[in-house]
C-alpha cells in the first residue's frame, strides 16, 4: 500500500465519519450484536469488579466490629470474673454491713428421683 | 540501451537502501551503547528519586494478622490469664496550628484552644489523675514547643478509648482533632495476685509460670493478607493474592481450682499478716487420686514486714531445704515397709533421750521420762511428740550397718531428684548419702529426723500424697488438658511416680499421722470440720554468708538470731483421703521461732473447714421423710 492510498482512506474516512455513513461504509451491521455483548460484558465487569470491593470493605468492616465485641467481651469476662471471686464477694458483703456470710456447712440438695 | 538505463536505475536503488541501512544500523547501534551506559549507570550509581518511588510502589501492602494469645483457665472454665488490646493515647498539639497561622486566623485558634479547655476538663473528670489545668498547660505547652506526641494516657481499655473519642476536640478525629491511638496486645488477670507465679509471664526475655511453659500452645501463628486500596479510599483484601489466616493460641484448662486458691491465699495472708515475723508462706493442695494441684500458693513480703504481701517467686519449686520433723514419716514409713517395726505400739528404750555416736541429747524424753516415770517409749509415742532421739535410735538400730537401704528408700520416695513437672525451676534435692562429701557419723540420725536432706515443698507434698493415696505416689500435674475453641486436642493423664509402699503400710503410717493432730503436735486441727491426718515440722533454716556475718554456726548469725520454717503437711479427710495438704511459714532473720503446730496448723484448719463446706463431695441429700396425700378432685370441697 502506498502512502496515496494510505492517505485516500483517511480522507474517505474522514468523509464518511462527517456524513454519518461510517459504520455502514464498514458494514457493522453485520457486528451489531457483537458490539452489544461487549458492551454488556464490560459494564458487567466494571459493575461486577465495584460490587465484589463494596461487599469486601463491608466485611472488614464487620471483621472490625466482630474483634471489637471480642474485645469488649474479654473486658468485660474478666470484670466479670473478678467481681465473682469468693473473697471479693465477703469483702463487698462486710463493706455493705451485710450478715451474709460464706456457708459454714456443705449445701444440702434434694435430688430429683 | 534501454536495458541498460533500468539495471543502472536498479544498482543506484540498491545502492540508496545499503546507504540507509547502513545509516539505521548505526543509529542501533549507538542507541544499544546508550542502553548499556544507562544500565551500568543505574546497577552502580544511580539514586532513585523519591517520587519515582511513590510512582513504581505497588498497590497492595501486606497486612500481618496477629494471632489472639490463648486463656489459662482454672479447672472449671474461669480464666486466670486472658488477652485483650490495651490502648495507649497521644495527640499532635500542633494540629491546624499551620493552617491558622497561614490564615492569620485570631480566632480560630481562641476557638482551638476552648475546645482543648473543654477536652482537658473531660479527660480530668475521666482518668482522675490530673487537673483540667494540669491537663491544659501540658497541651498548650506542647503547642508552643511543637510537640507532635505528647503523651494523655496509657494503658486505657476500650470503653475508656470510646469515652475519649467522643471528647471535645478528640471526637474530630486524628486530622482535625490529634488524637493519635496505638494499640498493644496486653495480659489480664482477673484474679490479680490470685495463683500469680503458677501462671506466671512472659514478658520479652523474662519468662516464669506456665505461660512460659506452654508459650508454644499459647501463642499461636501469625497470619498475613494482601491489601489494595479502593476508590473510596477503603483498604480490602488483594483477592488476586496469598492469604495465611492467623491462628489463634490454644487454652490451657489448668488442675488449679479457683475457689481453693482463693481459700488456701485468704487463709495464708490472715496468718501472714498477723505475724510481722513472717517473710513468705506457701500452701500447696493437691487432690490424692490424681495428684492434680487444687492450689499452689506463694505469698511473700519484701525485704521488710511493711511490704505487700505478693505473689513473687515459686517457693513451693525453688525453696530448697531441710524440712525437719515432717521428713521423720520418711523413716517411719521405711521401718514399717521394711518389717523393722512391725507395731506402732513396738517400744524402744529412751536412754535419758542418749543415741551413742556424737548425737545431741533429745530433752523432750528427760520430760517424757519424768511425767510417766517409764524408760520406755513406743514408736507411735515417739512420732507424736515429734521426738528426735526416736527417730536417730531407728535409724541407727536398723540401718546403722546398711545405710543405703534408708536412702534407697528417699531415692524411691523421689526426695532426691528433681522430678518432671509443668513448671520449669522444681529444685534438685540435696541429700547427704554415703560416700557424698555431705556424709559424716551422724548424717544418718539427722536425716531420720529431717536435716541433712533438702528438699522443696513440692517434694513434701507429693510423698504424703503418696501415704494419702494408699503407697501408689501419683506425679503432681497442674495442666490437664489443651483446648482450641473448648474442644480437648490434648489431654494429661494422671501419672504414677512409683509405689512407695504396701497399702497396710500406708494404713499404718495414717494411723501415727492421725494420732499426731488427736494426741501430738497439731492439736489445733482435732476440731476440724474433716478429720484431718498430718505431721508438724519446724525447721532451722541454713543461713547465706551474708546473713551468717561471720558466724561459724551455720544457724545462727553472731546476735544469735535465726531463720526458721514451720510446717503442716497431710490429709484430709484422714478415713478416706481427698486432698493433701502442705503449709509451711517462713521467717525474717529474727528470734522468733515458728512451730508447724501453730500459724501453719491454724491455716490448715481454716482451708479444710472452708474446703468441708464448698465442695460437692460433702454435700448433704435431703431425704424423704414423709409424703404429701395426694389430694382428688373433689376432696376439698367439704
Amino acid at each position: 500500500m502506498t502512502a496515496h492510498a494510505v492517505w485516500t482512506a483517511i480522507k474517505n474516512s474522514a468523509r464518511a465519519l462527517r456524513n454519518g455513513e461510517f459504520l455502514l461504509r464498514v458494514r457493522a451491521d453485520k457486528l451489531y450484536m457483537h458490539i452489544l455483548y461487549l458492551f454488556l460484558l464490560m459494564w458487567l465487569t466494571i459493575m461486577l469488579s465495584l460490587q465484589v470491593d463494596k461487599t469486601l470493605t463491608r466485611a472488614g468492616a464487620n471483621k472490625a466490629a466482630i474483634e471489637e465485641l471480642k474485645i469488649h467481651h474479654a473486658e468485660r469476662e474478666a470484670a466479670l470474673v473478678k467481681l465473682r471471686s469468693a473473697s471479693g464477694i465477703e469483702e463487698r458483703l462486710e463493706k455493705m454491713g451485710s450478715k451474709v456470710a460464706s456457708p459454714q456447712e456443705p449445701a444440702t440438695i434434694i435430688k430429683k428421683r | 540501451m534501454k536495458e541498460k538505463n533500468e539495471i543502472q536505475d536498479t544498482i543506484e536503488n540498491r545502492d540508496r537502501i545499503h546507504v540507509v541501512m547502513f545509516f539505521v544500523s548505526i543509529v542501533v547501534l549507538v542507541l544499544s551503547a546508550l542502553i548499556l551506559a544507562r544500565i551500568v549507570h543505574i546497577q552502580t550509581s544511580y539514586t532513585v528519586d523519591a517520587k519515582v518511588i511513590n510512582l513504581f510502589r505497588p498497590v497492595s501492602q501486606r497486612h500481618t494478622e496477629a494471632p489472639v494469645r490463648g486463656r489459662i483457665l482454672s479447672t472449671d472454665g474461669r480464666p486466670f490469664a486472658i488477652s485483650a488490646p490495651l490502648y495507649d493515647i497521644y495527640m499532635d498539639c500542633t494540629i491546624r496550628k499551620r493552617e491558622f497561622e497561614e490564615k492569620n486566623d485570631a480566632d480560630a485558634e481562641m476557638a482551638w484552644r476552648e475546645k482543648a479547655r473543654q477536652l482537658c476538663v473531660a479527660l480530668s473528670n475521666e482518668f482522675h489523675d490530673k487537673s483540667a489545668d494540669q491537663y491544659y498547660n501540658t497541651i498548650i505547652q506542647g503547642r508552643e514547643k511543637g510537640s507532635k506526641y505528647l503523651s494523655i494516657k496509657k494503658n486505657v481499655d476500650l470503653n475508656t478509648l470510646r469515652r475519649v473519642q467522643t471528647f471535645p476536640l478528640f471526637q474530630e478525629g486524628g486530622y482535625r482533632g490529634g488524637i493519635i491511638v496505638e494499640s498493644h496486645e496486653e495480659r489480664i488477670y482477673p484474679y490479680d495476685s490470685l495463683a500469680r507465679r503458677v501462671i506466671g509471664y512472659v514478658k520479652d526475655t523474662l519468662r516464669k509460670g506456665l505461660e512460659a511453659n506452654f508459650d508454644y500452645e499459647l501463642h499461636g501463628k501469625a497470619g498475613y493478607e494482601w491489601r489494595r486500596v479502593t476508590d473510596d479510599n477503603s483498604w480490602i483484601r488483594d483477592l488476586d493474592s496469598n492469604v495465611v489466616r492467623a491462628q489463634d493460641g490454644n487454652d490451657i484448662r489448668t488442675t488449679l481450682n479457683v475457689d481453693f486458691q482463693d481459700i488456701a491465699d485468704r487463709a495464708l495472708r490472715k496468718q501472714i499478716n498477723e505475724n510481722d515475723g513472717i517473710r513468705a508462706g506457701i500452701v500447696i493442695i493437691m487432690e490424692a487420686q490424681t495428684g492434680a494441684i487444687r492450689a499452689m500458693v506463694n505469698l511473700s513480703r519484701g525485704a521488710t514486714p511493711q511490704t505487700t504481701l505478693w505473689e513473687r517467686e515459686n517457693l513451693c519449686l525453688t525453696e530448697v531445704g531441710e524440712q525437719g520433723s515432717v521428713m521423720k514419716t520418711v523413716t517411719l514409713l521405711s521401718v514399717v515397709e521394711d518389717g523393722h517395726v512391725k507395731s506402732l505400739e513396738q517400744t524402744l528404750p529412751t536412754n535419758n533421750g542418749f543415741v551413742p555416736g556424737g548425737y545431741k541429747q533429745d530433752v523432750h524424753i528427760l520430760d517424757y521420762q519424768r511425767e510417766t516415770g517409764r524408760r520406755d517409749i513406743t514408736v507411735m509415742h515417739g512420732f507424736e511428740i515429734s521426738s528426735n532421739y526416736v527417730f536417730t535410735w531407728l535409724a541407727e538400730n536398723y540401718y546403722g550397718n546398711r545405710p543405703q537401704e534408708l536412702f534407697d528408700h528417699i531415692y524411691s520416695y523421689r526426695l532426691g531428684e528433681a522430678f518432671d513437672f509443668d513448671i520449669s525451676g522444681l529444685g534438685t534435692p540435696v541429700v547427704n548419702r554415703p560416700g557424698t562429701a555431705g556424709w559424716s557419723k551422724t548424717t544418718l540420725g539427722t536425716t531420720a529426723y529431717g536435716y541433712g536432706i533438702s528438699v522443696t515443698p513440692l517434694h513434701v507434698a507429693t510423698f504424703y500424697n503418696g501415704i494419702a493415696n494408699k503407697g501408689r505416689m501419683m506425679k503432681p500435674y497442674l495442666v490437664e488438658s489443651v483446648e482450641k475453641n473448648g474442644r480437648v486436642i490434648k489431654r494429661y493423664d494422671p501419672s504414677v511416680l512409683n509405689n512407695i509402699c504396701s497399702r497396710n503400710t500406708a494404713d499404718t503410717v495414717t494411723r501415727a499421722l492421725r494420732a499426731v493432730v488427736e494426741r501430738g503436735t497439731a492439736t489445733r486441727l482435732k476440731q476440724a470440720k474433716l478429720s484431718v491426718a498430718g505431721k508438724t515440722g519446724t525447721a532451722q533454716v541454713v543461713l547465706t554468708p551474708q546473713e551468717r556475718a561471720g558466724s561459724t554456726d551455720p544457724y545462727h548469725d553472731p546476735w544469735g538470731r535465726k531463720k526458721n520454717q514451720g510446717t503442716f503437711v497431710g490429709f484430709f479427710p484422714a478415713e478416706n483421703p481427698k486432698y493433701t495438704i502442705l503449709v509451711t511459714v517462713y521467717s525474717y532473720l529474727s528470734g522468733l521461732s515458728f512451730y508447724g503446730g501453730t500459724l501453719p496448723a491454724l491455716a490448715v484448719r481454716e482451708i479444710v473447714d472452708k474446703i468441708y463446706a464448698l465442695d460437692p463431695e460433702w454435700e448433704q441429700e435431703l431425704h424423704r421423710a414423709g409424703s404429701v396425700p395426694v389430694m382428688k378432685k373433689g376432696e376439698n370441697e367439704q
